[in-house]
């Protein structure tokens, strides 16, 4: 892989990593266990769009892998992977669907919705293992919450990758330095 | 985009169909029987309507969770964990369980429908 593209994964990986522990500070309204403004996923939607399936999720595992450490709570990397593996999965699918290199991006916030949906889902299905089939009745809020931060998450994607081609101007992809 | 509409069609569905739940699990139900459930196993199957105010403390893996019983309510006053998410949740009072993540414990109304008259079992 070329040098410069692995520090552009590795910039992108601790921009989600701190606003992962940044997020991890701010004091919860809902008390409901799962509920969270996942905004890390700005930078795997933005991953998504720009790389290949492997390259997002080098850059999403490492995120989860390295904030468990840093909060210091190792039982969320049990609960974020089964997550994340369902979201990615869902999103690089939906992308085929969605995206086919148009500018600019209308429609992505659909496909982060569907990955937060899946995440809650991920989520709900490991807690389940490992606290008992009682947690299912968490189910509901999980959706609405998901609907909610996703298309909040996947809306702030957007305007990233909308705002990164106009900045040139001439139809280059400022972040990935090739022509469209 | 091929699938446009039918892409929002299913989000609205995905957020419609979470509401609806939302409401259908908060309905309280009709009984009065709780049980205290730790990876699985049953720890305590109590009938709120006979208990007396009291305090169990339950412990795991160094952390513990004191379940408070005041007022045939039951609730999570204390918890060893970081975040005390069981604690913020208040009394139990519809479908959705009192969970504890970290500690595996999740307290819930009980489809045991018997007229035992054992007012509480520990297994």
């Amino acid at each position: 892989m070329k040098a410069q593209k692995l520090t552009k994964l590795a910039l992108l990986t601790t921009l989600a990593l701190i606003i992962f522990i940044v997020e991890l500070r701010i004091p919860d309204l809902i008390p409901i266990p799962g509920v969270k403004l996942g905004l890390a996923n700005i930078v795997t939607v933005f991953a998504v769009y720009h790389y290949k399936a492997g390259e997002a999720a080098m850059i999403v595992f490492s995120r989860i892998l390295l904030g468990a450490f840093f909060s210091g709570n190792m039982m969320t990397i049990l609960y974020s992977a089964a997550g994340v593996s369902l979201c990615l999965a869902g999103m690089l699918f939906l992308k085929k669907i969605i995206s086919g290199g148009l500018r600019p991006v209308k429609h992505l916030w659909l496909c982060s919705v569907l990955g937060a949906v899946l995440h809650n889902t991920g989520q709900i299905i490991a807690a389940c293992f490992i606290a008992g089939t009682g947690v299912i009745a968490y189910f509901p809020f999980l959706f609405v919450s998901g609907c909610i931060a996703g298309s909040f998450t996947g809306l702030c994607a957007q305007y990233v990758i909308n705002r990164l081609e106009l900045e040139t101007g001439n139809n280059r992809d400022i972040w990935y330095e090739e022509k469209i | 985009m091929k699938y446009g509409k039918r892409l929002y069609a299913f989000c609205g569905l995905i957020l419609l169909s979470g509401i609806a739940g939302s409401v259908m699990v908060m309905g309280k139900p009709k009984t009065d029987n709780v049980s205290i459930v730790r990876d699985g196993e049953v720890l305590y199957e109590l009938d709120l309507a006979k208990e007396e105010d009291r305090m169990i403390e339950i412990e795991y893996e160094g952390n513990r969770n004191i379940v408070e019983i005041k007022d045939h309510q039951i609730r999570v006053s204390d918890a060893g964990c970081p975040d005390k998410c069981c604690a913020k949740m208040g009394w139990l009072n519809s479908s959705v369980p009192i969970v504890c993540l970290p500690n595996h414990l999740v307290i819930r109304y009980s489809d045991r429908n018997d007229e035992s008259t054992i007012d509480a079992e520990a297994y």
